[in-house]
């Protein structure tokens, strides 16, 4: 009745919390010229929770009474959700030095929201789950309105502000009603008591699960809950963009696979369906929209609803046979866009610097003014749009062929895939003509270097992993989440 | 029908009223005041249950505190708090929509459960269990919630500070 704290597991989560509050206290002490020193401070204590969770690699470990899980799984996301920081980190230097935004204030809401991801994955319990994600997104409608002066961000933070708490209201509900069915908050708990007899409250059960999904579909911007994601996304600064974007949305995904395949997979003849529903739409109405955009951080953004289209596409398989193998194609597909996408904002945020207004006419002759910059942003673009030799047809690949496995539905939704991928080459491309086609004015452009090393750093990955996949497809089977 | 059953209805008809009221109210201070009824039948209804503790901090936490500091917030911020209407032209919309999740959810509710044919076990010396849990399994999340309110208030404070600057 004692339980003891497991202190090496929660490590990481320990490091962070630390370096956050330092953050805090060091930037009251700094004169204004040197506010940016947070970000190196805050650098440092990513990287060691980064080193604290690398030797967590391969461990098993459940602490707080079987709500707290440190398994593969877990480790993989903290990783990764990490390695997202750091490189956000990068991103924001001189962006926030710049702009003369609040730079204390601004590293230690980003700490305390990638503070909320890393715990995100490993939280196997209703309450823990939800603490999390508040923990993600509370900081982030803060920084997204953080450029006080414009009122685009402001309205963004706004926007993403309301839709949040509503969504988290609709969730929780859902959450009290799970409760009240299975009597438990832990995932596992709950998973065996939905499998058994409920009762006559499997109606109440199902309209529970119902609200939670209508939930994390928010934060994940699934249609119909999209409509906020292109307006906040354009508002937000935009190394805040690329975070949401990237580390924000993987960390709703972690919890909803972590509820669907787990908690709710007895279900998964009723939730399947509407699954499938959400990523046909969300994967349609993201590409077609997109194909209207003329500013590139919209595009972008359109792009990002449209991909999350894709990740849910596994959710409609479970049940079909193929668990474990469409988890894993989610897990697998989430990691290769957070990196295709950090890069194509790192390439905007270099932009960024030239023109404010971001239009993609604004990439024009980019090819001779910063032919490296170029170079990457065409790879990331054919990236996204799925197209070897690049990282994102892998993605693509593990979740066809899961669909092609699952047979039936799955077959179909593999083709509306296919059929929305050849879709979006259309925008993706649009972004590389400008940049080598059209002249633009001749002005040599200078980006900062932490900027044009994360950059090229991508556009590395994305092509070392179409070489060897198993940089990141190695790992996602492991998981023991899901039973074969 | 048991006397607390009796009290029950009297509590949830005050609450439902308080809501009602809160939220037609044209005045912000009246509905922030009408806001302390609804919140303060709330924790009398958790109080009839038995849950003592939950009820007490429900009607300390938001009572005592949540309304408090609407009422500040609007104090400080200076928001038009007069006759303005607070009402846009959606109120007939929002007002379809609030019916129809009420009938979904009465309908789930009732359906589950049924009226009156299940008899709940009441824990006892829940404040005692509720404190046991909260600083053993739920540390974390406990902790973590520190860190929600810390990063509201500091992000807060940067948001709407007036800018010297400019």
């Amino acid at each position: 009745m004692n339980p003891t704290i497991d202190y090496h597991a929660i490590l990481p989560e320990l490091i962070l919390s630390g370096t956050l509050v330092v953050v805090l206290v060091v930037d009251v002490f700094l004169r204004p010229p040197r506010k940016w020193l947070a970000m190196p401070l805050s650098f440092a204590g990513v990287l060691a929770a980064f080193v604290a969770t690398l030797t967590l690699i391969g461990a098993d470990r459940t602490t707080f009474g079987g709500s707290y899980h440190v398994d593969p799984f877990a480790v993989l996301f903290k990783v990764f959700f990490l390695s997202v920081a750091m490189i956000v980190l990068f991103l924001s230097l001189r962006y926030f030095r710049e702009g003369r935004y609040y730079q204390g204030e601004y590293y230690f809401l980003l700490l305390s929201s990638v503070l909320g991801c890393v715990m995100m994955p490993s939280s196997r319990d209703l309450l823990m789950l939800f603490i999390s994600l508040e923990l993600v997104s509370a900081p982030a409608f803060l920084i997204a309105a953080f450029r006080k002066n414009d009122p685009r961000s402001n309205e963004a933070g706004l926007k993403f502000f309301l839709i949040g708490v509503l969504s988290s209201a609709v969730m929780l509900y859902g959450m009290s009603l799970i409760y009240g069915v299975t009597g438990s908050t832990n995932l596992y708990e709950i998973g065996k008591a939905l499998a058994g007899h409920l009762g006559g409250q499997e109606t109440l059960a199902l309209a529970a699960i119902l609200f939670v999904v209508t939930g994390f579909a928010f934060k994940v911007s699934a249609f119909p809950f999209q409509f906020w994601a292109p307006d906040t996304y354009e508002g937000a600064p935009v190394p805040v963009t690329a975070f949401l974007a990237s580390a924000s949305k993987a960390a709703g995904f972690t919890g909803l696979l972590q509820l669907m395949f787990v908690a709710f997979i007895h279900q998964a003849a009723f939730w399947g369906p509407v699954f499938a529903a959400f990523s046909i739409f969300t994967m349609s109405i993201g590409n077609l929209v997109a194909l209207q955009q003329r500013q590139a951080v919209r595009l972008l953004a359109y792009s990002s609803i449209a991909q999350a289209g894709y990740m849910l596409l596994p959710f409609a398989l479970a049940g079909h046979g193929v668990d474990k193998e469409a988890f894993a194609a989610a897990v697998t597909y989430i990691l290769i866009y957070a990196i295709m996408n950090l890069g194509a904002f790192a390439v905007v945020v270099a932009v960024s610097r030239k023109s404010s207004a971001l239009l993609i006419a604004d990439f024009a002759g980019l090819m001779r003014n910063a032919p490296l910059l170029a170079l990457a942003m065409t790879i990331f673009m054919v990236s996204l749009a799925g197209v070897p030799p690049t990282a994102g047809f892998w993605g693509k690949f593990f979740v066809f062929r899961a669909g092609i496995d699952a047979g039936g539905i799955g077959i179909a939704l593999a083709v509306v895939m296919v059929v929305n991928s050849v879709i979006s080459l259309f925008y993706y491309l649009a972004i590389p003509r400008q940049m080598i086609l059209v002249e633009g004015p001749e002005e040599p452009m200078r980006s900062p270097a932490l900027v044009t090393f994360v950059a090229a750093l991508a556009a590395a990955a994305v092509i070392a992993v179409f070489v060897y996949p198993d940089l990141i497809a190695h790992f996602p089977p492991l998981s023991t989440l899901v039973g074969s | 029908m048991t006397g607390q059953e009796y009290a029950f209805v009297v509590l949830a008809l005050v609450g439902t009223v308080g809501a009602v009221r809160l939220v037609t109210a044209k005045n912000v201070v009246h509905a922030a005041l009408y806001l302390v009824v609804t919140l303060a039948m709330v924790g009398s209804i958790y109080l009839v249950l038995g849950a003592e503790f939950v009820g007490w901090v429900q009607i300390l936490i938001y009572v005592g505190a949540i309304v408090i500091l609407f009422l500040f917030g609007l104090m400080l911020t200076k928001a038009p708090i007069g006759r303005e209407s607070l009402d846009n032209q959606q109120r007939g919309l929002a007002l379809l929509v609030a019916l129809a999740v009420l009938a979904g959810l009465v309908f789930l509710i009732q359906d589950a459960f049924h009226w009156g044919d299940r008899k709940m076990n009441l824990v006892h010396n829940t404040t005692g269990e509720v404190g046991r849990s909260i600083f053993q399994h739920y540390v974390l999340p406990f902790e973590a919630v520190s860190f929600i309110l810390l990063a509201a208030l500091i992000g807060a404070v940067v948001l709407a500070r007036r800018e010297e600057r400019e």
